[in-house]
């Protein structure tokens, strides 16, 4: 019943293939629109990389085996999350064009945004696989386990969504949410585990990977892609928890003030 | 059930007030430091309870003075703004068209025919099908790959109408559309939508020229002051609203 209701939807409808033109062009708008294109979404994890190495590794002399791999896969999830949440705070104002004047679903704004994101995370997830695999020396290489990135990356899409539905809703009540959220994923990078030893990290801050979400996604996406072991399962569904509460609230926020932003905004 | 979908839209009871802040409590800093002083709220009553009911296929006209409610309620009918009694029904997908419509300046011409397109239901197969007419229609070709926001206002409204022309979504709302364009241009458009929108479309055509409303809607609904004074024969409707204006 319920596979005919979707399979009924997406052939007679062209809703997916309307998300996915707006991801196609959100991208292009992204990237394209400058000389260097696409190597913009590989320079930021890069010149990032390169600070934190300096700074953690050659002064602080942490001792992470492979920092520059443990730094790669942190910095890209962590990176997809600020790009799909800072980005995204102002959407229902930029975006009003496609919602102003039509019945469109605005959910499908949101969708549309977060696929062209995606596009940038796996482009970059595809250069960290060519430098663990094969720059890296040394690393053991990649393993069956990796494919538990798909859930896990997953997990950090529906949690990119639903803060970036939350976070756009607020928007049209309170305009200084951007600056607010900025100040916050400031903190939020600190408080996770993307540049320290995670034995440290949690010796420092207990029960911090349990209140910051992104902490437990970084945390497993290293160990099925860097140490070969499965995930943690409790910080797993957890996290997935956590993601489909909070989207839970997002949709109820669109519903209760999004609905007006075409009068607000 | 199968009554209602011989309907396009179906408006019950609907109603609407803006809540206009005399303050500006859209910052939290302002809503913290206010936190006893909460916001003066100013009511504006933009509709009062009325019932709306378009079969599918009809050409309805919408008539009032400026401030009649004429925008808000097509809004509303539109699916737009979210009504504040009552229930809306509707039946497929809308537009709304004015001057401007949903385009992004930030894309070229090319990619706002495509996303107008898919957003009022086509595929991108029946884009691309009507894709020339389109561009030929608005007599943009040199420009098609131009970003919108170095077209002239003219240039826009023509993109904008023939993507509505040519794609068009199962309801229209049509607010003085026939003022777009040059005299060549008007005509045009005229002749298109006595050929392809009168026909098999909902169109609610909202004028201030009673001549338009007077030829293309049977029935029509007359707005004053927010309140549904008379939804009927349109010849009963203008003389109603002519009376008014006297």
């Amino acid at each position: 019943m319920l596979i005919k209701v979707v399979k009924d939807w997406i052939t007679r409808s062209n809703k997916l293939e309307r998300i996915w033109l707006l991801a196609k062009i959100e991208f292009k708008l992204r990237y394209y629109e400058n000389k260097l294109g696409l190597l913009w979404a590989l320079i930021k994890p890069i010149s990032d990389i390169f600070i934190y190495y300096i700074a953690f590794q050659v002064i602080l002399k942490q001792g992470v085996p492979h920092f520059v791999s443990f730094l790669f896969i942190g910095l890209i999830l962590w990176n997809f999350f600020v790009e799909s949440t800072s980005g995204t705070v102002q959407i229902l104002s930029t975006k009003k064009y496609l919602y102003e004047y039509t019945n469109m679903n605005k959910i499908e704004i949101y969708l549309s945004t977060i696929f062209s994101n995606c596009i940038g995370f796996f482009f970059n997830l595809f250069f960290f696989v060519i430098y663990y695999q094969f720059i890296d020396r040394g690393t053991p290489g990649l393993s069956l386990e990796a494919l538990y990135i798909i859930p896990i990356f997953l997990n950090l899409v529906i949690l990119a969504l639903a803060f970036s539905i939350i976070l756009s809703n607020i928007y049209v009540l309170a305009k200084d949410i951007t600056q607010i959220w900025l100040v916050v994923t400031g903190i939020a990078f600190w408080v996770s585990p993307i540049l320290f030893r995670l034995e440290n990290f949690q010796k420092a801050l207990p029960g911090v990977i349990y209140a910051n979400p992104i902490a437990g996604i970084i945390i497993n996406a290293r160990n099925v892609m860097l140490y070969q072991k499965p995930p943690e399962w409790n910080l797993f569904f957890f996290d997935y928890l956590y993601a489909i509460l909070l989207l839970l609230l997002g949709v109820f926020l669109l519903n209760k003030i999004g609905s007006k932003a075409s009068e607000k905004l | 059930m199968d009554a209602d979908k011989e309907y396009a839209i179906i408006a019950k009871n609907i109603s609407k007030t803006f809540q206009i802040s005399e303050d500006s409590h859209n910052t939290v800093k302002h809503r913290l430091f206010n936190l006893f002083n909460p916001p003066r709220d100013k009511e504006v009553p933009a509709l009062k309870r009325m019932d709306i009911e378009i079969p599918k296929g009809e050409c309805l006209g919408l008539i009032g003075r400026n401030g009649s409610g004429k925008s808000t309620l097509t809004k509303l009918l539109a699916g737009v703004y979210k009504t504040d009694t009552g229930s809306i029904k509707i039946n497929g997908t809308t537009m709304l068209m004015n001057l401007g419509v949903g385009m992004s300046h930030e894309l070229t011409a090319r990619e706002n025919i495509y996303v107008s397109g898919s957003v009022l239901g086509l595929k991108i197969k029946e884009v691309d099908a009507i894709f020339d007419q389109i561009v030929d229609f608005a007599e943009l070709r040199e420009f098609i790959d131009t970003k919108i926001k170095f077209f002239s206002s003219g240039m826009v409204a023509r993109l904008a109408f023939s993507i509505a022309v040519n794609a068009g979504a199962d309801i229209m709302f049509l607010d003085e559309i026939f003022a777009v364009g040059d005299m060549k241009f008007q005509e045009k458009a005229v002749k298109v939508f006595e050929s392809s929108w009168i026909k098999g479309k909902t169109v609610v055509l909202v004028s201030h020229t009673m001549d338009i409303i007077q030829k293309y809607c049977q029935r029509s609904a007359y707005l004053k002051k927010g309140e549904l004074i008379f939804f009927g024969e349109t010849k009963k409707a203008l003389e109603l609203y002519l009376h008014d204006n006297q």
